[in-house]
This record gives structure tokens, sequence and C-alpha cells, in this order.
């Protein structure tokens, strides 16, 4: 129990050494965009008639600093108002706070995120247990290769290609935004159905473009496991095939649990390309938008929930190991 | 079909070839050896004279790309292990033939605790007992010295390699197997718990009534346990007999380096002469004639063209040209 | 074992060998050659590609999304200029770019790495925690705020950020071969012998780790196109570079190639591209592999 204190407050405070870095990046990227931006709002609010305290006070709701003072003070302001939840406002949808925009961007990323990396672990794991076994086979082979050039395309060509397909050529499925603007919101079936269809090809694209990595690490896991002694000894001990194969998967799967966390916090970054292709209004889509609109503060803010979700995803990932890996768990070195 | 009584067993002509790119290669050439029942047979050689091939044929349990291409392994309740495939084979193994592992420091699954994988073996061969089963355990791995209710709740990590051991011999002897194989069980340990492992074998093979078979590269080891001894050389049994003479009085001029290269605790290191030469690998075993006359002070002209044919006299078996000539053969050959 | 051999004739006769076996592992699968070909078609394409065709591209504005011909083999784009001039022009960007990144990556990263593992101790504490961080930073959201500050006009440019964004993966597979190596008791029996500590590092821990840093120096290569390619896809840089970016952005956020089918040949010649070229990387590392992996040869 106490190794496993140990490791988790390490890796807390890793986690937040990380999002101070982020932050400090954050700041000063924007402090330093051409044009200064955080001064060119102030004087625009004066020019509009506002008085230099009135400006003065909006600008810093906007970015969480003031836009006098000195660059040490305008540092510590930011940071400050950052450790008190406030993310500033955002420009492009005047009167919203960053925060609230992130929240509703966010459930379009989790949901499909989550939906195609399980899908893909699922087969690429149960696949990769096959390609494997049936290492010299044709098909296992076949198995391997598909796995390899999957897991080597970017994800925006796989996005691209996966529109092109059944989106352009073979029109069955709809490629953008996250529903028909038709159907009344809520739980009502013709607009679930409308979510679930356009939900389809993104989920499908996530799927595709992870599931050539699991296939390679479950084959590369399992066929290390079947060299292992202990599995040769339940064989000799007359262990029945039901048995063997749940020691070989459990033991085969495990590393690759921490994969999965990991690559769930990745995968919010990733999900800029697949939202832009999509139009799906997530949080990749939400970075790539403040970045054209100018809208500074929301990229900032995003920027730093996108590291936090890989912050929580890394100890995340050591909690799961952890609780799987007795090795782990009672803390003795394996 | 439990038996409740030693099985004797007898390996006829067995033959085992690896598959290399250089063609498949003898690992055993033709090994006839029988155990006698209720007795601790050891087999000693160097590393790759083909005694970790012998254990596992006897559970028909040699590894791709091995396989074992002739020969025949007979064990009494069970018959010939070579034509048994499949689910007659699984239920063979662990039941009717307890095997120790050479590598039983990692035997274990990781990821479940002992009494778990103990369940696991219960239920592969249908124990509807499995509560006696669990007790059995317990009484057996109190009888070797250890806590039984604690080990069956541990981890393989959290033993020690001695206790990993103990709990290997537990698994092998847990289902009433009485034949038992233990390939190099002393490997890796300490002195003092090679003691406690070897006196454990000892004293649960007579209170079993077991035929037990010990594979080991130490001579020292085979003295202590065994009651017959077999010597391997290039896959081939070359010297086989009663434990004290083949180590006291040895025929073989393969056995006979091999004493002489031990050094004694209480004896002068420079008496230690160790075997010219170097044993054969897979790929180095000649095809035609002796195995070992490259490295042989007896070598005469029949050994580059004649592999010699094991002869028994007085329960004792050598293949020897150099020795057969010095006696008169009585029978031609080991178990006709 | 030597450590040395200062004799001249053998390096000779080993590189012969060297390329007597490269050509005999390029024969013993055909793809492999076909992967070689692939990569040498792109480079001719980077190095020459910009004097085949004049500067600006002509444009015709009779011909605007024209259907593949034998004049336009992918068609033309929205202001009737032929497709494939545009992706045989945009290799050069491309490739210097991604070229720019692998010698950064590999620079750092085996520079980083050799250092972590061959000090052990502190240093090693300290480079490995800023390796880490460089892993666990999001990179491509990373780049996208990095694009509001710095424009990436020119390749190099490009190159030198996304390799300052990813030598944490070699750095850490180098440390952990020069552990391996450690291990193994090369560097004590070279510092036993007296050797100095450079000449241990250049002579004996770099060339036993050369094959290894060549293939991750062509993933890195891989890696760096992606991204910069998504990055202009994306449109957050400006438009001045030509690049197959540039081109994918175009023809779905402008041309709604993913509506009509008409912009389609527009969309499909750089994924095209992208796809060829990664094609021919995967070959190419696979027979690196094999190369310098002698356990993979022999069987």
């Amino acid at each position: 129990m106490k190794t496993v204190v140990r490791r988790l407050s390490g890796h807390l405070l890793r986690g937040l050494a990380m999002i101070w870095v982020v932050t400090t990046l954050s700041f000063v990227i924007i402090r330093n965009i051409p044009g200064d931006p955080v001064r060119g709002q102030y004087e625009k609010l004066i020019e509009q008639g506002m008085s230099p305290d009135q400006a003065e006070r909006s600008t810093a709701a906007l970015y969480g600093f003031l836009p006098t003072g000195s660059l040490w003070d305008q540092y510590t302001d930011y940071l400050n108002g950052l450790l008190h939840g406030n993310l500033g406002q955002s420009l492009s949808t005047p009167g919203t706070g960053v925060a609230t925009l992130i929240g509703s961007a966010a459930k379009w990323t989790i949901l499909p995120v989550l939906g195609g990396t399980l899908l893909s672990f699922l087969l690429g794991v149960t696949l990769g247990v096959y390609a494997a076994i049936k290492r010299s086979g044709k098909l296992g082979d076949a198995l391997a290769i598909s796995g390899s050039l999957l897991h080597g395309i970017p994800q925006y060509v796989i996005g691209l290609l996966v529109v092109a397909v059944f989106s352009t050529l073979w029109p069955i499925l709809p490629a953008g935004g996250p529903v028909d603007i038709d159907f009344a919101p809520g739980f009502n079936g013709p607009y679930i159905a409308s979510l679930i269809q356009h939900a389809t090809l993104p989920v499908l694209t996530y799927a595709l473009a992870s599931y050539g990595g699991w296939i390679l690490a479950m084959k590369s896991s399992v066929a290390t496991v079947l060299g292992d002694d202990f599995i040769m000894a339940a064989e000799l001990r007359g262990m029945s095939r039901g048995i063997l194969f749940r020691y070989i998967a459990r033991n085969a799967i495990l590393p690759l649990f921490t994969i999965l966390a990991l690559s769930l916090g990745l995968l919010f970054g990733g999900a800029i390309f697949i939202e832009s292709i999509f139009n799906y209004p997530g949080l990749g889509l939400l970075l790539v938008n403040s970045i054209g609109a100018r809208d500074y503060a929301l990229m900032g803010g995003t920027f730093l929930v996108l590291t936090v979700a890989i912050v929580v995803a890394n100890i995340a990932a050591d909690l799961l190991y952890a609780v799987i890996d007795p090795r782990v768990r009672k803390g003795a070195e394996a | 079909m439990t038996r409740t009584s030693a099985p004797g067993v007898r390996v006829k002509d067995l033959t085992v070839v690896y598959k290399t790119p250089a063609g498949e290669l003898p690992a055993l050439g033709g090994v006839s050896l029988s155990l006698a029942p209720g007795t601790i047979t050891g087999i000693v050689g160097e590393s790759g004279s083909g005694k970790s091939t012998l254990a596992l044929s006897l559970l028909n349990a040699v590894q791709p790309p091995g396989r074992i291409k002739e020969g025949v392994v007979e064990i009494d309740g069970l018959g010939d292990v070579v034509k048994l495939t499949g689910e007659e084979l699984r239920r063979a193994r662990g039941r009717q033939v307890g095997y120790v592992f050479q590598a039983a420091q990692n035997s274990l699954n990781p990821l479940k605790t002992v009494g778990k994988q103990l369940l696991d073996l219960g239920r592969s061969h249908d124990f509807d007992d499995l509560p006696a089963l669990l007790k059995d355990a317990r009484a057996l791995l109190g009888r070797m010295g250890l806590d039984g209710g604690r080990v069956l709740d541990s981890y393989q990590h959290e033993l020690s390699g001695g206790m990993r051991q103990r709990v290997g011999i537990m698994f092998a002897l847990v289902l009433n197997a009485h034949l038992v194989v233990l390939d190099e069980p002393t490997t890796a340990l300490d002195m003092i718990t090679q003691a406690a492992i070897l006196k454990i074998v000892r004293d649960v093979h007579h209170e079993r009534g077991l035929t037990t078979l010990i594979i080991t590269h130490d001579m020292g080891v085979a003295a202590e346990v065994t009651d017959s001894l077999a010597v391997m050389y290039g896959g081939r049994v070359v010297e086989h007999g009663p434990t004290t003479e083949v180590l006291g009085s040895p025929r073989h001029p393969y056995t006979k380096g091999l004493i002489r290269a031990i050094p004694r605790l209480s004896g002068d290191i420079d008496e230690a002469r160790a075997l010219p030469g170097r044993p054969p690998t897979l790929g180095t075993i000649p095809k035609q004639g002796c195995v070992f006359r490259e490295r042989c002070p007896l070598r005469i002209a029949v050994c580059d063209t004649v592999d010699p044919e094991p002869i028994t006299r007085d329960a004792r078996t050598v293949a020897c040209h150099a020795v057969g000539r010095l006696a008169t053969p009585v029978v031609p050959k080991e178990y006709v | 074992m030597t450590v040395t051999s200062p004799v001249a004739p053998a390096p000779i006769s080993l590189r012969r060998n060297f390329w007597r076996g490269v050509g005999r592992v390029l024969r013993r699968k055909p793809s492999r050659m076909v992967g070689v070909a692939i990569v040498v078609l792109f480079v001719f394409m980077g190095v020459f590609g910009p004097l085949l065709y004049p500067n600006p591209l002509p444009r015709d504005d009779n011909a605007l999304y024209a259907s593949p011909s034998w004049a336009h083999p992918f068609g033309t784009d929205f202001e009737g200029t032929d497709v494939l001039a545009l992706v045989v022009t945009g290799t050069r960007y491309v490739l210097l770019a991604g070229l720019a990144t692998a010698v950064i990556t590999v620079a750092l990263g085996t520079l980083i790495g050799l250092l972590a593992g061959f000090h052990r101790g502190r240093w090693d504490t300290v480079l490995m925690r800023l390796t880490d961080l460089q892993l666990t930073i999001p990179g491509l959201p990373l780049l996208l705020v990095l694009s509001t500050v710095w424009k990436f006009t020119s390749p190099i440019e490009m190159g030198v950020v996304l390799g300052l964004l990813g030598w944490g993966g070699i750095a850490r597979a180098v440390r952990s071969q020069s552990l391996s190596l450690r291990e193994r008791g090369f560097i004590e029996a070279a510092k036993g012998l007296g050797l100095p500590t450079r000449h241990i590092v250049v002579r004996e821990l770099l060339p036993s780790m050369a094959p290894y840093i060549a293939m991750n120096m062509l993933i890195a290569v891989t890696g760096a196109i992606y991204a910069q390619v998504g990055l202009f896809f994306l449109g957050v840089l400006p438009f001045d570079a030509n690049n197959w970016g540039v081109m994918l952005n175009l023809s779905v956020f402008g041309g709604g190639a993913l509506s009509s089918t008409a912009a389609l040949p527009y969309l499909l010649a750089p994924l095209l591209a992208i796809l060829l070229l990664t094609l021919g990387i995967v070959l190419v590392v696979d027979a690196m592999d094999e190369i310098f992996n002698p356990r993979l040869r022999e069987e």
C-alpha cells in the first residue's frame, strides 16, 4: 500500500510539473503573439469609449491577467486565476466562459474517442491473439501486415478515405456535424438515431486508426508469454485448454491495459484531425477554431485541458496496473 | 484409473530429432532405459547430452521444432505414451506423471495465487472434491516444512526460490501421480536449500511409493539420492547401473572421466582432471561410429564406424567397444 | 574480442561484403526493391520536381476541377492547375522538412540518450525527467498553439520545431540500448583497457547502435511528414508554401471534395502520395531491419 501511495504522489508531482510547464508555455505564447492581442483588446475597448479602468478589467476577464503591468505580475495573475479554476472568457463567443465552452465540447470528444478506442482494442486484441498463434499461417501473416500498414497511416488520411468511400462515393452515412438540426434534442428516437448515424464514421475512423497498433502490440505480447516457462509448466501439469488460454490471455493483455489508458489521453489530442474532418464539435475542433478566430484565451484553456487529460490518463494507467498486477499491488519487485 | 503402486517405465530405441536449417538432427539417438518400479533413477550428463529431452519424452512433451521420430515409452498403467494424443495425453500429464520443472523458479502463473492455480489444476482433471485437494496440498506443503495455508494464498513473487521449488514438487504430487520426473530440481538453489529439497524428494518418494527420475548434471546430487544411475553422452545412454557400482567402479571411459573431473572438498584440487575436448552439440554429433571417440582414451579402430551397442552384464549396462571387448557379453541388449 | 582493428584492408572488404549483403536482402523480397524505387522516385521529385514545371504553375480557367485525362492525370484544382504538378512540386517542402526533422530528432535524441545512459546518476535522472516531459506534452496541440507565433514558411524552420518536439522516443531507446551494452560489460571492458571516454562513446557505443538509430531516423521522417502535412491540412498555417497539406485543405474545406465527386481526384492525389511514400519507407525499414539484424537474416 505504501508503495502505491509513493508511486501515486510521484505521478501527481510530475503531472503538476507538466501542467505548470504547459500553462507557462501558453502564457509566453499568448504574450508573444505578433500584434499583442491583449494590449490590442485593451486599446480597442478604450477606443470604443470605455474608461481605462473598465477596459482593463474587461480585458483581464478575457485573458486572466491585466493588460498593463509588468510581465511578472501578469504571469502571477494568470497562474493565480488558473488556480482558482478561472480559464478566462471567450472572445469569439462573447459573454461565455472558456470553461463552459470546453465543458460542452468535451462530451463530443469523450464519447466517440471512448467508443472507437474500446472497439479497436477489443478487435485488435482478439485478432492479435490469433495472429500470434497462427504466426506462420497465411491469415496470421495477412493480419500482421494489415496491422503494420494501418498503424503507419496517419489518422487524417484514414479519416479522409473513410469519408470519400462512405459519404462521397457511396453515400450511406453523413459526414458532417454531430446530429441533424431537424430533430429536437432530447431523449427521443429520431434524435438518438441521428446522433448514432453521425457518430458512426468518426468512431470508425478512431477504431481503424488505432486498431493496427493493438494487433501488433497484442501479437508480440502473446508471443512473449507463449515463450514463458510457466505456460509450458501449466501444459505439463495437464491444465485444460480453456484454463491455459486464460493464463496466456491475461498475462499478455496486462501490458496493453497501460497503453490503453495512455492512448485514451493521447487520443484527445488526436481528435483534432478527426473532428476537423467530420466537423464534430469536440475539443480538437474547438482548439482549431479558437486559433482561426484568434480567441487566445480559449486556445490556452483547451490546450491546458488536453494536457490535463494526458496527465490524468498517466495516473489512471498506473493505478490500473496496480489493480490488475499483483506484483505491483503488493509492492514487490517482479 | 489412478494407480496406487509405483509404475515401471521402459524406454526403447527412442529417437528424438530437432528440425534445424541443416536438416533434422538427432538429440536422442535410439535410447533404451528402464526404470524399475519404486526406485529413484538419476540421469547425469553434460549440458546438451539429451537428458532434458529424454525427461520431456516421458510426457510426450518434446517441444517443437523437436519431435519424437521413433521409439516406445511404456509406462505401466498408461501404455505407450508416444502414441497418446489430445485429451488422453493431457489427462495423463499431471495425473499420472508429475513433472518438476528445470526452471521451477518460474513455473507459476505470476498473476494468480498458488491456491487458485491449484484449483485450476483440480478442475482441469475433473476433481469434484476441491476442498480435499486443497487439504492434500496443505498437508504436502506442511510435510515439506512450509506453512501450507500461507503458501496457497501467496503469489509467485512472494515466495523464495526454495519455496517455489517445493511448490513445484507439491504440484507434481498433489494429484497422486506415482511417476515423478524432476528436471534439475536443485539447480540455482543454495547448498542448504538444495540439501533440504533432496531430503524431501527422498522422503516423499519412500512414503508415497513412487517411481522417481531425477535429471541432474551434479554428480553429488546423483550420489546422494539415486538408487540407479544412467550416464548420458551425445544423445545416448552410455552407462547404466546401480548408483554405488557406477560411481564406485565406472566402466565406460566417459563415466570414468566425469568422476575424475569432480574436485573433492578434502582433496588436492590438482587431482581433479577435466575431461579433454568438448561435449558435442546437436550439429557436431558424429553421424556414425561412437559419439565419444574424439575424447576417448581407449579409442580403437571399430569406434570410427560402428556405434557401440549397450551390453548388459550383472545389472550393469555399458555401451563401449573397448569395454565390451574386455568382458564376455551375456545379454546383447538391455530389456529384450 | 578485439576492441579496435586499425588494419586498413579489413574495413574495405567489410564494406564490400556489406553492399553484397544489401543486394542479397533486396533481392530476396522483390517488394523491398519496390520500396527503394519509391523512395528514390520521391527524392527525385523533391530535388528536380520544381525544375520540371514553370513557376508559377499554369492555370487554365476553362478547366476548373477537370476530370482526369491524359493532359491532367489527376485532374485539375479549383483554379485549373494540374494536380500532378502540384503534388510533384510540393514534394520538396515535404521531404526537406522531414529530413530536417529527422536530423534534429536523431542528433538530439542520441546525444541525450547517450549522456543519460553513460553518466548514470543525477544526470540520468534529470535528462530522463526531461524526456518524460517531452514525451507526455501533447505534441499536435502544442504545434497548433505554436503556429500562432511561428509561421513555418521555410521547411527547415518546420523541421527544427518538429525535431525539438520529437526527440524523446529516440533518447529513451538509445539510453536503454547503452544501458544494455553496459550490462554486457562492453563499457567496463573498454574502460579497463584505459580507453578515453570519447573513444568509448564514438568508437564502441555509436557503431553498435548506428543501425538502430538509422531505422529510427526513417521512422522519424514519416512522422514528420504526417505532422507537417497535417498542420497545413488543418489550415492553421498560411498557404505561402506549396505543400500536400495545402492541397488537402483546399480540396476538403474549399473544394467540397467530401460532398461532391468532382473534386475527389484533387483530394486523392496527395493522399496517394502520402500512402505511397509511407509504403516505400516501411519497405525500406523492413529491408534495413534484416540487413542490420543478423538473427533475422539467418533462417
